[in-house]
Protein backbone atom coordinates (compact mmCIF):
# COMPACT_ATOMS: atom_id res chain seq x y z
CA UNK A 1 0.00 0.00 0.00
CA UNK A 2 1.05 3.17 -0.97
CA UNK A 3 1.50 6.22 1.63
CA UNK A 4 -0.53 9.25 1.09
CA UNK A 5 1.52 11.37 2.77
CA UNK A 6 2.92 15.12 1.53
CA UNK A 7 5.20 13.52 -1.35
CA UNK A 8 3.76 10.49 -1.51
CA UNK A 9 2.76 8.43 -4.71
CA UNK A 10 -0.88 7.99 -5.38
CA UNK A 11 -2.80 7.52 -8.58
CA UNK A 12 -3.69 10.96 -9.46
CA UNK A 13 0.48 11.85 -9.43
CA UNK A 14 1.13 8.30 -10.61
CA UNK A 15 3.56 8.35 -13.48
CA UNK A 16 1.81 5.20 -14.93
CA UNK A 17 -1.48 6.53 -14.72
CA UNK A 18 -3.94 5.23 -17.98
CA UNK A 19 -4.27 7.79 -20.63
CA UNK A 20 -6.74 5.15 -22.69
CA UNK A 21 -8.57 1.77 -22.74
CA UNK A 22 -9.80 0.14 -25.35
CA UNK A 23 -9.96 -3.27 -27.07
CA UNK A 24 -7.28 -5.17 -28.19
CA UNK A 25 -9.52 -7.31 -29.72
CA UNK A 26 -13.19 -8.67 -29.91
CA UNK A 27 -12.07 -9.91 -26.69
CA UNK A 28 -9.07 -8.36 -24.73
CA UNK A 29 -8.83 -5.12 -23.14
CA UNK A 30 -5.92 -2.69 -23.56
CA UNK A 31 -4.89 -0.12 -22.06
CA UNK A 32 -2.36 2.43 -23.36
CA UNK A 33 -0.23 3.69 -19.83
CA UNK A 34 1.43 7.83 -19.15
CA UNK A 35 4.70 5.95 -19.27
CA UNK A 36 4.03 4.79 -22.85
CA UNK A 37 3.62 1.23 -22.02
CA UNK A 38 0.51 -0.83 -23.17
CA UNK A 39 -0.72 -3.91 -21.46
CA UNK A 40 -3.16 -6.05 -23.12
CA UNK A 41 -5.46 -8.30 -20.48
CA UNK A 42 -7.22 -11.42 -21.82
CA UNK A 43 -10.45 -11.20 -20.87
CA UNK A 44 -10.92 -14.70 -19.91
CA UNK A 45 -8.24 -14.19 -17.47
CA UNK A 46 -9.50 -10.92 -16.29
CA UNK A 47 -12.83 -12.06 -15.60
CA UNK A 48 -11.35 -14.91 -13.79
CA UNK A 49 -9.29 -12.05 -11.60
CA UNK A 50 -12.87 -10.34 -10.95
CA UNK A 51 -11.93 -8.24 -7.30
CA UNK A 52 -15.90 -8.27 -6.43
CA UNK A 53 -16.55 -9.93 -3.04
CA UNK A 54 -18.57 -12.80 -4.48
CA UNK A 55 -15.66 -13.73 -6.88
CA UNK A 56 -13.25 -13.39 -4.60
CA UNK A 57 -14.41 -15.64 -2.41
CA UNK A 58 -14.51 -18.32 -5.54
CA UNK A 59 -11.08 -17.88 -6.03
CA UNK A 60 -9.71 -17.54 -2.73
CA UNK A 61 -6.91 -20.28 -1.61
CA UNK A 62 -9.02 -23.17 -0.85
CA UNK A 63 -8.12 -26.62 0.88
CA UNK A 64 -6.29 -29.34 -0.81
CA UNK A 65 -8.55 -31.88 -2.65
CA UNK A 66 -11.02 -28.70 -3.36
CA UNK A 67 -11.00 -27.88 -7.14
CA UNK A 68 -12.66 -24.42 -8.15
CA UNK A 69 -15.31 -24.78 -10.64
CA UNK A 70 -14.97 -22.28 -13.67
CA UNK A 71 -17.84 -20.51 -15.27
CA UNK A 72 -19.22 -22.16 -17.74
CA UNK A 73 -18.09 -20.34 -21.74
CA UNK A 74 -15.17 -18.53 -19.65
CA UNK A 75 -12.99 -18.82 -22.75
CA UNK A 76 -16.30 -17.09 -24.87
CA UNK A 77 -16.61 -13.97 -21.89
CA UNK A 78 -15.70 -10.89 -23.63
CA UNK A 79 -15.69 -7.00 -22.40
CA UNK A 80 -19.32 -5.45 -23.86
CA UNK A 81 -18.73 -2.25 -22.09
CA UNK A 82 -16.38 -0.27 -19.65
CA UNK A 83 -17.30 1.81 -17.34
CA UNK A 84 -14.81 4.60 -15.25
CA UNK A 85 -15.31 4.91 -11.86
CA UNK A 86 -13.90 8.35 -10.63
CA UNK A 87 -10.17 8.16 -12.04
CA UNK A 88 -9.33 5.72 -9.69
CA UNK A 89 -10.54 2.18 -11.38
CA UNK A 90 -13.16 0.66 -14.37
CA UNK A 91 -16.18 -1.49 -14.04
CA UNK A 92 -15.97 -4.07 -17.06
CA UNK A 93 -19.19 -5.58 -18.19
CA UNK A 94 -18.63 -8.82 -18.70
CA UNK A 95 -20.84 -10.81 -21.94
CA UNK A 96 -21.86 -13.19 -19.20
CA UNK A 97 -23.88 -10.97 -17.52
CA UNK A 98 -21.13 -9.75 -14.91
CA UNK A 99 -20.51 -6.38 -13.49
CA UNK A 100 -19.95 -6.23 -9.80
CA UNK A 101 -16.28 -6.24 -10.00
CA UNK A 102 -14.23 -2.79 -10.22
CA UNK A 103 -10.85 -2.76 -11.04
CA UNK A 104 -8.35 -0.99 -9.62
CA UNK A 105 -5.52 0.71 -12.09
CA UNK A 106 -2.68 0.09 -9.57
CA UNK A 107 -4.01 -3.17 -9.29
CA UNK A 108 -4.19 -3.59 -13.52
CA UNK A 109 -0.54 -1.87 -14.38
CA UNK A 110 0.99 -4.57 -11.11
CA UNK A 111 -0.91 -7.67 -13.17
CA UNK A 112 -0.08 -6.55 -16.72
CA UNK A 113 0.78 -9.72 -18.25
CA UNK A 114 3.77 -8.94 -20.22
CA UNK A 115 5.14 -7.25 -17.11
CA UNK A 116 4.59 -10.66 -14.99
CA UNK A 117 6.40 -12.26 -17.67
CA UNK A 118 9.32 -10.51 -17.59
CA UNK A 119 9.29 -10.47 -13.74
CA UNK A 120 9.56 -14.14 -14.04
CA UNK A 121 6.06 -14.28 -12.07
CA UNK B 1 -10.65 19.98 -13.16
CA UNK B 2 -13.65 18.03 -12.60
CA UNK B 3 -16.24 18.72 -15.52
CA UNK B 4 -19.90 18.16 -14.64
CA UNK B 5 -22.25 19.43 -16.73
CA UNK B 6 -22.12 23.26 -17.38
CA UNK B 7 -19.88 23.36 -14.13
CA UNK B 8 -16.43 23.74 -13.82
CA UNK B 9 -14.81 22.70 -10.32
CA UNK B 10 -11.18 22.82 -10.20
CA UNK B 11 -10.74 20.24 -6.33
CA UNK B 12 -13.46 18.37 -5.09
CA UNK B 13 -12.66 17.22 -1.43
CA UNK B 14 -14.63 15.11 0.59
CA UNK B 15 -14.46 15.66 4.45
CA UNK B 16 -15.28 12.05 5.79
CA UNK B 17 -14.96 10.57 9.35
CA UNK B 18 -15.46 6.98 10.17
CA UNK B 19 -17.64 8.27 13.64
CA UNK B 20 -20.39 10.40 13.90
CA UNK B 21 -20.22 13.13 15.95
CA UNK B 22 -16.80 14.39 15.66
CA UNK B 23 -17.27 17.75 14.34
CA UNK B 24 -16.83 17.23 10.37
CA UNK B 25 -19.99 19.50 9.67
CA UNK B 26 -18.13 22.24 11.60
CA UNK B 27 -14.63 21.32 10.19
CA UNK B 28 -16.27 21.28 6.38
CA UNK B 29 -17.86 24.95 7.02
CA UNK B 30 -14.87 26.55 8.84
CA UNK B 31 -12.60 24.66 6.25
CA UNK B 32 -14.93 26.21 3.39
CA UNK B 33 -15.42 29.96 4.79
CA UNK B 34 -11.77 30.11 6.22
CA UNK B 35 -10.90 29.31 1.97
CA UNK B 36 -13.36 31.88 0.92
CA UNK B 37 -11.62 34.49 3.14
CA UNK B 38 -8.53 33.73 1.44
CA UNK B 39 -10.28 34.48 -1.93
CA UNK B 40 -10.77 31.04 -3.09
CA UNK B 41 -14.31 30.35 -5.02
CA UNK B 42 -15.84 27.70 -2.44
CA UNK B 43 -18.74 25.20 -3.27
CA UNK B 44 -20.11 23.23 0.41
CA UNK B 45 -22.24 19.76 -0.87
CA UNK B 46 -23.83 18.90 2.45
CA UNK B 47 -23.89 14.75 1.60
CA UNK B 48 -25.14 13.97 4.94
CA UNK B 49 -28.60 13.25 3.91
CA UNK B 50 -29.72 11.67 7.37
CA UNK B 51 -28.65 14.48 9.47
CA UNK B 52 -27.58 17.29 7.54
CA UNK B 53 -26.43 20.17 9.89
CA UNK B 54 -24.78 22.77 7.01
CA UNK B 55 -27.33 24.77 6.90
CA UNK B 56 -28.14 25.52 10.58
CA UNK B 57 -23.99 25.78 11.34
CA UNK B 58 -23.80 28.45 8.25
CA UNK B 59 -26.97 30.14 9.20
CA UNK B 60 -28.73 29.95 5.89
CA UNK B 61 -31.91 31.40 6.14
CA UNK B 62 -33.05 31.22 2.44
CA UNK B 63 -33.76 28.41 -0.11
CA UNK B 64 -32.47 27.57 -3.20
CA UNK B 65 -33.95 28.19 -6.25
CA UNK B 66 -35.05 26.28 -9.91
CA UNK B 67 -33.94 27.58 -13.16
CA UNK B 68 -35.72 27.48 -16.29
CA UNK B 69 -34.16 24.45 -17.09
CA UNK B 70 -34.94 22.65 -13.52
CA UNK B 71 -30.94 23.11 -12.02
CA UNK B 72 -30.99 24.07 -8.82
CA UNK B 73 -29.27 27.26 -7.85
CA UNK B 74 -27.58 26.56 -4.64
CA UNK B 75 -27.94 29.37 -1.70
CA UNK B 76 -24.74 31.77 -2.00
CA UNK B 77 -23.58 33.46 1.42
CA UNK B 78 -20.40 34.62 2.98
CA UNK B 79 -18.57 33.65 -0.33
CA UNK B 80 -19.87 30.10 -0.62
CA UNK B 81 -22.56 28.50 -2.65
CA UNK B 82 -24.43 25.88 -0.56
CA UNK B 83 -26.53 22.70 -0.96
CA UNK B 84 -27.74 20.56 1.81
CA UNK B 85 -30.39 17.69 1.53
CA UNK B 86 -31.77 19.82 4.54
CA UNK B 87 -33.43 22.53 2.31
CA UNK B 88 -35.48 19.74 1.14
CA UNK B 89 -37.03 18.02 3.99
CA UNK B 90 -38.48 19.58 7.25
CA UNK B 91 -36.57 19.39 10.30
CA UNK B 92 -38.98 16.88 11.69
CA UNK B 93 -38.60 14.50 8.53
CA UNK B 94 -35.81 11.51 7.99
CA UNK B 95 -34.46 10.18 5.40
CA UNK B 96 -35.19 6.58 5.42
CA UNK B 97 -33.64 5.22 1.63
CA UNK B 98 -31.67 2.50 0.61
CA UNK B 99 -28.43 3.06 -1.69
CA UNK B 100 -30.20 3.61 -5.55
CA UNK B 101 -32.01 6.33 -3.95
CA UNK B 102 -28.81 7.86 -2.22
CA UNK B 103 -27.22 7.41 -5.57
CA UNK B 104 -29.96 9.20 -7.02
CA UNK B 105 -29.33 12.64 -5.03
CA UNK B 106 -25.70 12.39 -4.82
CA UNK B 107 -25.87 12.27 -9.00
CA UNK B 108 -28.77 15.30 -8.55
CA UNK B 109 -26.23 17.31 -5.97
CA UNK B 110 -23.88 16.89 -8.75
CA UNK B 111 -25.18 17.40 -11.70
CA UNK B 112 -28.02 19.49 -11.16
CA UNK B 113 -26.45 21.83 -9.11
CA UNK B 114 -25.42 25.30 -10.79
CA UNK B 115 -22.14 25.12 -9.27
CA UNK B 116 -20.56 27.31 -11.87
CA UNK B 117 -16.49 27.71 -11.81
CA UNK B 118 -15.14 26.92 -8.15
CA UNK B 119 -12.02 26.50 -7.37
CA UNK B 120 -12.78 23.80 -4.02
CA UNK B 121 -15.83 21.92 -3.64
CA UNK B 122 -15.79 20.46 0.05
CA UNK B 123 -18.60 17.79 0.39
CA UNK B 124 -19.55 16.97 3.97
CA UNK B 125 -19.95 13.40 3.96
CA UNK B 126 -21.91 11.29 6.39
CA UNK B 127 -20.18 9.07 9.24
CA UNK B 128 -19.32 5.53 7.95
CA UNK B 129 -17.89 4.03 4.53
CA UNK B 130 -21.48 3.11 2.85
CA UNK B 131 -23.40 4.36 -0.54
CA UNK B 132 -22.94 7.93 -0.21
CA UNK B 133 -19.05 7.40 -0.13
CA UNK B 134 -18.66 5.12 -2.38
CA UNK B 135 -21.62 7.06 -4.76
CA UNK B 136 -19.07 10.23 -4.52
CA UNK B 137 -15.66 8.12 -5.41
CA UNK B 138 -17.34 6.21 -8.40
CA UNK B 139 -18.78 9.25 -9.56
CA UNK B 140 -16.11 12.42 -9.94
CA UNK B 141 -12.00 12.55 -9.76
CA UNK B 142 -11.52 13.86 -6.02
CA UNK B 143 -8.43 15.60 -5.40
CA UNK B 144 -8.10 13.99 -1.93
CA UNK B 145 -10.35 13.21 1.39
CA UNK B 146 -10.02 15.07 4.54
CA UNK B 147 -10.02 12.62 7.59
CA UNK B 148 -11.65 14.43 10.60
CA UNK B 149 -11.32 12.18 14.10
CA UNK B 150 -11.80 13.28 17.58
CA UNK B 151 -8.37 11.46 19.74
CA UNK B 152 -10.15 9.07 21.60
CA UNK B 153 -9.59 5.18 20.13
CA UNK B 154 -13.37 4.33 19.71
CA UNK B 155 -13.13 7.04 16.90
CA UNK B 156 -9.78 6.47 15.45
CA UNK B 157 -10.50 2.84 15.26
CA UNK B 158 -13.12 3.95 12.84
CA UNK B 159 -11.47 6.71 11.37
CA UNK B 160 -9.28 3.92 10.28
CA UNK B 161 -11.73 2.29 8.18
CA UNK B 162 -12.70 5.48 6.35
CA UNK B 163 -9.69 5.67 5.47
CA UNK B 164 -9.46 1.87 4.63
CA UNK B 165 -12.34 2.46 2.06
CA UNK B 166 -10.59 5.55 0.35
CA UNK B 167 -7.61 3.13 -0.24
CA UNK B 168 -9.98 0.76 -1.44
CA UNK B 169 -11.26 2.93 -4.17
CA UNK B 170 -8.01 4.23 -4.79
CA UNK B 171 -9.07 7.63 -3.80
CA UNK B 172 -6.47 9.73 -2.77
CA UNK B 173 -5.99 10.86 1.06
CA UNK B 174 -5.36 14.37 1.89
CA UNK B 175 -4.92 13.67 5.59
CA UNK B 176 -6.06 13.82 9.19
CA UNK B 177 -7.38 16.22 11.31
CA UNK B 178 -8.00 16.26 14.89
CA UNK B 179 -10.47 17.85 16.13
CA UNK B 180 -11.68 18.13 19.81
CA UNK B 181 -8.12 17.81 20.34
CA UNK B 182 -7.38 20.29 23.60
CA UNK B 183 -10.06 22.17 26.07
CA UNK B 184 -8.77 25.41 27.58
CA UNK B 185 -10.93 26.24 30.62
CA UNK B 186 -11.90 29.60 29.66
CA UNK B 187 -11.38 30.72 33.33
CA UNK B 188 -8.08 29.04 34.46
CA UNK B 189 -6.42 28.49 31.48
CA UNK B 190 -5.74 24.75 32.69
CA UNK B 191 -5.64 22.52 29.97
CA UNK B 192 -7.37 19.41 29.67
CA UNK B 193 -7.17 16.86 27.04
CA UNK B 194 -10.77 15.36 27.73
CA UNK B 195 -10.84 12.86 24.37
CA UNK B 196 -7.28 12.27 24.91
CA UNK B 197 -4.59 14.15 22.43
CA UNK B 198 -2.29 13.45 19.83
CA UNK B 199 -4.12 9.93 18.87
CA UNK B 200 -4.86 11.30 15.31
CA UNK B 201 -1.34 12.03 14.38
CA UNK B 202 0.00 8.67 15.72
CA UNK B 203 -2.96 6.82 13.59
CA UNK B 204 -1.83 9.41 10.54
CA UNK B 205 2.06 8.50 10.70
CA UNK B 206 1.01 4.89 12.01
CA UNK B 207 -1.21 4.50 8.85
CA UNK B 208 1.19 6.73 6.10
CA UNK B 209 -1.04 10.01 5.51
CA UNK B 210 -0.47 13.59 6.69
CA UNK B 211 -1.51 14.52 9.84
CA UNK B 212 -3.29 18.12 8.60
CA UNK B 213 -3.52 19.69 12.18
CA UNK B 214 -5.83 19.71 15.22
CA UNK B 215 -8.59 21.82 16.08
CA UNK B 216 -9.39 22.41 20.04
CA UNK B 217 -12.67 21.61 22.24
CA UNK B 218 -13.74 25.14 22.46
CA UNK B 219 -17.18 26.68 23.89
CA UNK B 220 -16.75 29.05 20.93
CA UNK B 221 -16.54 26.44 18.14
CA UNK B 222 -19.66 25.47 19.58
CA UNK B 223 -21.91 28.76 20.38
CA UNK B 224 -20.85 30.07 16.69
CA UNK B 225 -21.71 27.09 15.19
CA UNK B 226 -25.24 26.94 16.67
CA UNK B 227 -26.10 30.38 16.41
CA UNK B 228 -25.15 30.16 12.37
CA UNK B 229 -21.99 32.32 12.32
CA UNK B 230 -18.85 29.85 12.39
CA UNK B 231 -15.39 30.87 14.28
CA UNK B 232 -13.99 31.60 10.87
CA UNK B 233 -16.21 34.54 10.55
CA UNK B 234 -17.59 35.95 13.84
CA UNK B 235 -13.89 35.96 15.75
CA UNK B 236 -11.12 35.15 12.78
CA UNK B 237 -8.53 36.19 14.91
CA UNK B 238 -9.36 33.74 18.08
CA UNK B 239 -7.28 30.76 18.55
CA UNK B 240 -9.76 27.85 17.27
CA UNK B 241 -9.85 30.37 13.67
CA UNK B 242 -6.49 30.47 13.25
CA UNK B 243 -6.17 26.60 13.64
CA UNK B 244 -8.92 26.15 10.98
CA UNK B 245 -6.90 28.77 8.91
CA UNK B 246 -3.92 26.77 8.57
CA UNK B 247 -5.13 24.15 7.64
CA UNK B 248 -6.74 25.25 5.07
CA UNK B 249 -3.80 26.52 3.81
CA UNK B 250 -2.13 23.24 4.26
CA UNK B 251 -5.14 21.66 2.50
CA UNK B 252 -5.59 24.34 -0.75
CA UNK B 253 -1.43 23.65 -0.68
CA UNK B 254 -1.37 19.81 -1.12
CA UNK B 255 -4.02 19.64 -3.62
CA UNK B 256 -2.18 22.91 -5.92
CA UNK B 257 0.83 21.04 -5.37
CA UNK B 258 -0.66 17.96 -7.68
CA UNK B 259 1.01 17.87 -10.90
CA UNK B 260 -0.40 19.69 -13.62
CA UNK B 261 -3.41 17.04 -15.70
CA UNK B 262 -2.93 14.91 -12.49
CA UNK B 263 -6.80 14.85 -12.56
CA UNK B 264 -7.14 14.10 -16.38
CA UNK B 265 -9.41 10.94 -16.63
CA UNK B 266 -8.61 8.98 -19.33
CA UNK B 267 -10.24 8.04 -22.61
CA UNK B 268 -12.34 5.12 -22.71
CA UNK B 269 -12.55 3.98 -26.09
CA UNK B 270 -14.77 1.09 -25.87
Amino acid sequence: MTSDGPGATTMQNNPTAPLEIGRANIHDLRIRWSDGHESVYPAADLRLACPCEGCAQQSAPRPPGQIRLLPAGIQAVHPLRVELIGQYAIRVYWSDGHSEGIYGFDRLRAACPCCLVKRGA
Amino acid sequence: MTSLPGNSIRYVIPVASGKGGVGKSTVTANLALAMAREGARVGVMDADVYGPSIPTILGVASLPEMDEDDKIRPVEQDGLKIISMGFFMAPEQAVVWRGPMLHKTMQQFLNGVIWGELDYLLVDLPPGTGDIQLSLCQSIPIAGAVIVSTPQDVALNVAQKAIAMFRSLNAPILGVIENMSDYVCPHCGVHDEVFGAGGAATMAERLGVAFLGAIPLTTAIRRASDAGRPVVVSAPESAPARAFFTIAERITTLVSARPEGASARPEVTF
